[in-house]
């Protein structure tokens, strides 16, 4: 175990080589963004902010080796523990994301390879645009396109879940700061122009972007 | 019937008054009433014609059973059709005219049609004019096929509009513990006790006052005002305006709420309707009684309504309905009715079928000036286009006589009451004849699903509210709640018997008696479907439309099944009852749609160089969810001229086209290699690092799934690429092999096609394009990137990037991969350095004049249908290893040499040309499906004319020197042309391997 974790600390940085660019990134919502009120009124009923510059890796484990993966996952994300199925745990250095039984996603740092005997790696820091939905009508503006269960009791924050966005799979996590999205980005346009119609009806703010964590 | 609006009562807000016009006219209203109730507050009588005889009709009911009151609301865009004025809230500027008449509803001339309704029965115009002799002589409908369009026009509703619909609608999803359908005495309670047991509770009510049958009584409101409020205390989330149109599996039903239909101006944010998928742990359903009608003469004239209607006119709406009243029931309820009514002053007389009034219910009366007659009931009503006198019938023996005639100008019909159990038989739950009550009763089922008040055949309304808390209590209870269970005392149905009574007719008198108004089904249709041999429910339904109006047979269903149980001499439950789907009342297609049109019609997938290609001028195409470079003409080039330029320039020069749409997955772990082996048909447990290698995967029964190239990264890491038809299909399918077949194998699939963006360089200086842009122009050497190499690189803006050398085109070419994020950038710089070299940028125009000149498959051709050996590429089956589909691909017929073969096509004349999708035969025999098709087509700058590609029995061998012709026998001339082999360009390979 400490052998694992140590060579993921010294490679990082080799690994990490796409993180490394100095070539500004072009984000898929690039030019539909523009910060101020919309939609209805004065009020804000909805905000959305997308995080530029995601940073997220996927860590794979298999099933003889998930308990050694999650401690060394947990170890990178700064977290005491790795979450369980469905959960989210915020750690010191990154956010760890439970998507599957056997799959992390690990926001915010990267993900240097695993021996292939314990597990696999991946950078899917482009194939998402992450969105954070938050306000007071939040959940109910989600709820106009995705079938899940918000109350309280059943999608607490730290929840996580896949879902259907107008027939796009997408991965949604409760944050303490909202509704976190993480859309596919080729349809990401399309599902912003949707929330952007959906939310008019409540007031919406777009907020500057922010870089992501790193 | 002259009705006027009393001075005082009713729950319309007397101090706002609203505007609206009606057939032109402008007339006043007030705030809380329906269009109906507004209508006839202004004594308009006639407010629709009759569907096929054009007959008038007035305000029937006060529900979604109306079958009179069916107008035009709106204007313009807004037309909306078939409203029924019952149910449309009045609001300050509404526009409603009369439908299904010309000039108006109140002077139509089609009404000349009601003077041979004797002619024209169930099934007249199919008799009539279907086979009609001597053009037809019994066969064939040629003939019909003209006729119908006239008739048809004769007959209908109101005509929607044709220009699009100016409104937004949305779709909606919530989650409750238990959901309470209606919001009358049950439902009120039913909600209040789930939610105080500590439930999360959601009650839907279609109008837009909370209060059900409370909203119809005399009473000053306190009951419903302490129920409503204690409601929100307990925090049901109360839905008015929104129906429950749909009861589905698992506790899911289908809302639909109107969210703007009563405003006069709407915001623009705000969705016109909101269509609900709502999911419940338990259901109570307390969704009332819709009073029934009794068929007698001229039963559907304007002026005759049922007895609770008047009564919601009265009490709600604060409107007499008329002066000189006669109310016909069978039943208790209409007594009350017949009180109030005159206790507001007007004249009143029962006529009450039953012979023998039991004195409680006598004494009900006592003390108002109704007068009661026993035995008797409605028979035919007298007047044109309302009511000008009543003809009665009295009780003789088992059936009835001729009575006097009442002089009156408002006939009230209740004919007993039949519970709404729409939503439980959408459950299957299959309605239980009760004799006793007269009526069906919901059936049972074995889902968590409650019936409660008047929809379980309780009537009086203190027993109402008693069967709501019940049905709240066994839901909480069920959810693991300890709540008291309340069980039901006494009586649930009638306190004194109903009488059965459907149609009142008397020897020898011929009448018009209407059983399903809104389709003109009158109960001498229902004989005669009878008579002409229909012995089911279904076939009386079919035969003569009964129920299938926009009603769905809220209104008839009942009669007509008891006038055919009478027919055949059976009781009504050996008839049976037909089965009620969803919707309970019509759903717009805008609701269904919600915000899925337009552009937004399916999910929009855009390229990472979407913004970037339109950039450079790009016109924009549809491949699937993609939007893709369809071709980049130059100012003044048509499609044509841009396509053959694009095409002529990769094969000169370079071209760059945007490839991210194939898909992309990451195949991880150490089984990798082992997996790959299995899926796809040739080899790949030796493919060194840094080689790619093209693949095909068959499926089960060995037909061809996907092609596409896998690259090895690593020893366990692979990049699998996939065609864009297939990319999901595939990512499926391993999915599945992993998760059900091979669980032991150790390996990882991730899709990462939203990961990378692609461009393809293709031509033969694509090299020096690839030179240009890398860091280290040694990686992109011959040597160091041969055809089928890998290499990782950096391009030099910094971008990381894989290269590998793989060509569709058939030159010499590779495809560039970079993040996405990265794509702009990456195109920047390939762009300026093919610009240079007179390169170009190309669509999928081009890219298929390419791949068809080359004779490569897509997933036009990879239709599911074809073996690996139809697409001519048998020898990447291996005989030496196992894989998916290998056993049955050797099925005798799936290797007999006569299949359909992928070949190549060229038109003798060179200068024709011939079309995608046409049928390929012998030039003697064209005819039926011919020996072949053709999947795709282009002019190939390379021959100087029109080439294809398809599919012809036996492969092009078995046509040398035979005739064949392309046949296009709906769109165009036939074509002769010669089949050749499918590479029809540079057959050896040698451009591509440079």
């Amino acid at each position: 175990m400490w052998k694992l974790s140590r060579r993921i600390c010294m490679t990082r940085m080799e690994d990490a080589i796409l993180a490394e660019t100095t070539m500004p990134r072009a984000s898929a919502l690039e030019g539909h963004t523009k910060p101020g009120h919309y939609g209805a009124g004065d009020q804000t009923g909805i905000i959305f902010e997308e995080c530029q510059n995601l940073v997220l890796f996927q860590i794979a484990a298999w099933p003889d080796s998930l308990s050694r993966v999650s401690t060394l996952a947990a170890e990178i994300a700064g977290a005491a523990e790795a979450p369980g199925p469905g959960k989210a745990i915020v750690g010191d250095k990154a956010t760890l994301l439970r998507i599957e039984p056997l799959k992390f996603w690990l926001l915010g740092t990267a993900a240097s390879d695993l021996r292939a005997e314990e597990g696999a790696t991946l950078d899917l820091s482009h194939s998402r645009t992450h969105l954070k939905v938050s306000g007071p009508h939040a959940a109910t503006l989600l709820n106009r396109f995705l079938p899940l269960d918000f109350r309280e009791a059943a999608f607490p924050t730290g929840s996580v879940a896949s879902t259907a966005f107008h027939h796009v799979v997408i991965t949604l996590w409760r944050s303490g700061a909202g509704y976190e999205l993480f859309l596919p980005r080729g349809f990401a346009l399309s599902l912003w122009e949707l929330l952007r119609e959906g939310a008019a009806q409540f007031g919406y703010d777009i907020v500057a972007t922010e870089s992501e964590h790193e | 019937m002259t009705a006027r609006r009393l001075d005082k009562g009713g729950r319309i807000d007397r101090s706002h008054s609203l505007k609206f016009s009606w057939d032109g006219r402008k007339i006043r209203g007030h705030a809380g009433d329906t269009l109906a109730s507004a209508l006839l507050a202004n004594n308009e009588q006639i407010l629709g014609r009759s569907f096929k005889y054009h007959r008038p009709r007035g305000i029937m009911s006060a529900g979604v059973e109306e079958s009179g009151a069916i107008v035009t609301v709106g204007e313009g865009a807004r037309r909306d059709a078939n409203v029924k004025a019952t149910t449309q809230e009045l609001f300050d500027g509404l526009v409603a005219t009369g439908q299904n008449a010309w000039p108006n509803v109140r002077h139509d001339a089609g009404a000349v049609s009601n003077l041979f309704s004797r002619f024209l029965v169930a099934g007249f115009y199919y008799k009539t004019f279907m086979g009609l002799p001597p053009f037809e002589w019994g066969e064939g409908t040629g003939w019909w096929m003209r006729y119908e369009k006239i008739i048809r026009r004769a007959a209908g509703m109101g005509t929607a509009s044709r220009e699009p619909d100016p409104d937004n609608y949305e779709h909606a999803h919530a989650f409750c513990d238990v959901l309470v359908v209606g919001a009358g005495p049950a439902g009120l309670n039913a909600a209040l006790t789930a939610a105080r047991a500590g439930l999360d509770v959601v009650l839907v009510e279609q109008d837009f006052e909370a209060g059900g049958d409370y909203l119809n009584q005399a009473s000053d409101g306190s009951r419903l005002s302490e129920l409503l409020s204690d409601l929100e205390t307990a925090g049901v989330r109360l839905m008015t305006r929104t129906t429950a149109f749909g009861l589905y599996d698992h506790g899911t039903a289908g809302l639909l709420e109107r969210v703007t239909n009563h405003l006069a101006n709407p915001s623009q944010h705000m969705p016109r309707q909101r269509f609900w998928t709502l999911r419940a742990k338990q259901t109570i359903l307390a969704t009332g009684a819709l009073e029934r009608h009794v068929v007698f003469g001229n039963n559907d004239r304007p002026g005759v309504m049922t007895a609770a209607a008047a009564r919601t006119y009265l009490n709600r709406f604060g409107v007499l309905p008329g002066e000189k009243i006669v109310i016909s029931t069978n039943n208790d309820s209409a007594y009350i009715v017949a009180v109030d009514l005159a206790g507001s002053g007007a004249a009143v007389h029962l006529l009450d079928a039953r012979s023998d009034i039991h004195a409680d219910l006598a004494a009900t009366l006592k003390g108002s000036d109704v007068h009661l007659t026993s035995g008797a009931a409605a028979l035919n009503v007298r007047g044109n286009k309302g009511v000008s006198g009543l003809e009665t019938a009295l009780s003789s023996g088992m059936g009835w006589r001729q009575g006097g005639i009442e002089d009156c100008d408002l006939v009230l019909v209740s004919g007993g009451w039949s519970p709404v159990v729409n939503l439980a038989s959408h459950r299957g739950a299959k309605p239980v004849w009760d004799g006793n009550n007269c009526c069906f009763l919901p059936g049972q089922t074995s889902e968590p699903v409650h019936m409660a008040g008047a929809a379980a055949g309780i009537w009086q309304t203190t027993a109402c509210e008693v069967s709501g808390k019940a049905a709240g209590a066994a839901a909480a209870n069920a959810l693991g709640k300890s709540v008291a269970t309340i069980s039901m005392s006494g009586s649930a149905g009638w306190a004194h018997p109903i009488s059965a009574l459907y149609e009142v007719t008397v020897p020898g008198k011929k009448l018009k008696s209407f059983v399903d108004p809104q389709h003109d089904v009158t109960a001498d249709d229902v004989r005669l479907a009878h008579r002409e041999g229909m012995v089911s429910v279904e076939h009386l339904k079919r035969y003569t439309t009964l129920g299938m109006a926009t009603d769905q047979g809220k209104m008839g269903n009942v009669i007509g099944m008891a006038l055919m149980a009478d027919a055949l001499g059976k009781d009504i439950s050996e008839v049976g009852t037909t089965t009620f789907r969803p919707p309970y009342t019509p759903v717009s297609l805008g609701a269904l749609t919600g915000r899925n049109s337009g552009e937004h019609f399916r999910a929009l997938r855009r390229t990472p160089m979407d913004r970037w290609n339109r950039d450079h001028e790009a016109t924009m195409t549809d491949a699937g969810l993609w939007h893709r470079p369809w071709y980049f003409a130059r100012p003044g080039e048509t499609i044509k001229e841009a396509y053959i330029r694009e095409t002529t320039t990769v094969r000169n020069s370079v071209g760059l086209c945007d490839v991210t749409s194939l898909g992309k997955i990451a195949v991880q772990g150490p089984d990798a290699t082992e997996f790959l082996n299995r899926i796809y048909t040739n080899p790949f447990a030796k493919l060194a690092i840094g080689k790619a290698r093209y693949g095909i995967m068959l499926r089960d029964d060995g037909m061809v799934m996907d092609d596409g190239t896998t690259w090895r990264l690593s020893e366990t890491n692979y990049f699998m690429t996939t065609t864009t038809a297939h990319a999901a299909k595939v990512m499926v399918w391993l999915e599945e092999l992993l998760h059900l077949r091979w669980p032991d194998l150790k390996v990882h699939v991730t899709s990462v096609s939203e990961q990378w963006a692609g461009c393809a360089v293709a031509g033969p200086k694509s090299r020096d394009v690839l030179a240009a842009c890398v860091e280290d122009a040694d990686l992109v050497s011959n040597d160091s990137l041969p055809f089928m190499g890998v290499v990782e690189a950096r391009l030099k803006n910094g971008v990381p990037c894989r290269i590998a050398r793989i060509s569709f085109s058939g030159e010499m070419a590779s495809e560039v991969y970079v993040p996405s994020d990265y794509a702009p950038a990456m195109m920047d710089l390939l762009w300026k350095a093919a610009e240079v070299l007179d390169g170009c940028l190309y669509g999928m125009e081009a890219l298929g004049a390419l791949r068809i000149e080359k004779g490569h498959v897509t997933g036009v051709e990879l239709d599911g249908r074809v073996t690996i050996e139809d697409a001519g590429l048998g020898k990447m089956a291996s005989n030496k290893k196992d894989y998916i589909g290998n056993v049955l691909r050797q099925r005798p017929d799936m290797m007999r040499e006569d299949r359909a073969r992928l070949v190549g096509i060229f038109p003798k004349d060179r200068s024709q040309t011939f079309n995608a999708g046409t049928i390929l035969c012998k030039s003697d025999e064209v005819s039926g499906h011919g020996e072949g098709w053709i999947t795709g087509v282009t002019y190939s700058p390379t021959f100087g004319h029109w080439i294809g590609i398809g599919f012809i029995n036996g492969g092009h061998n078995a046509w040398q020197d035979k005739s064949v012709t392309v046949a296009d026998p709906v769109r165009r001339e036939n074509v002769d042309v010669e089949i050749v082999s499918p590479h029809m360009y540079d057959p050896d390979g040698g451009r591509h391997l440079g």
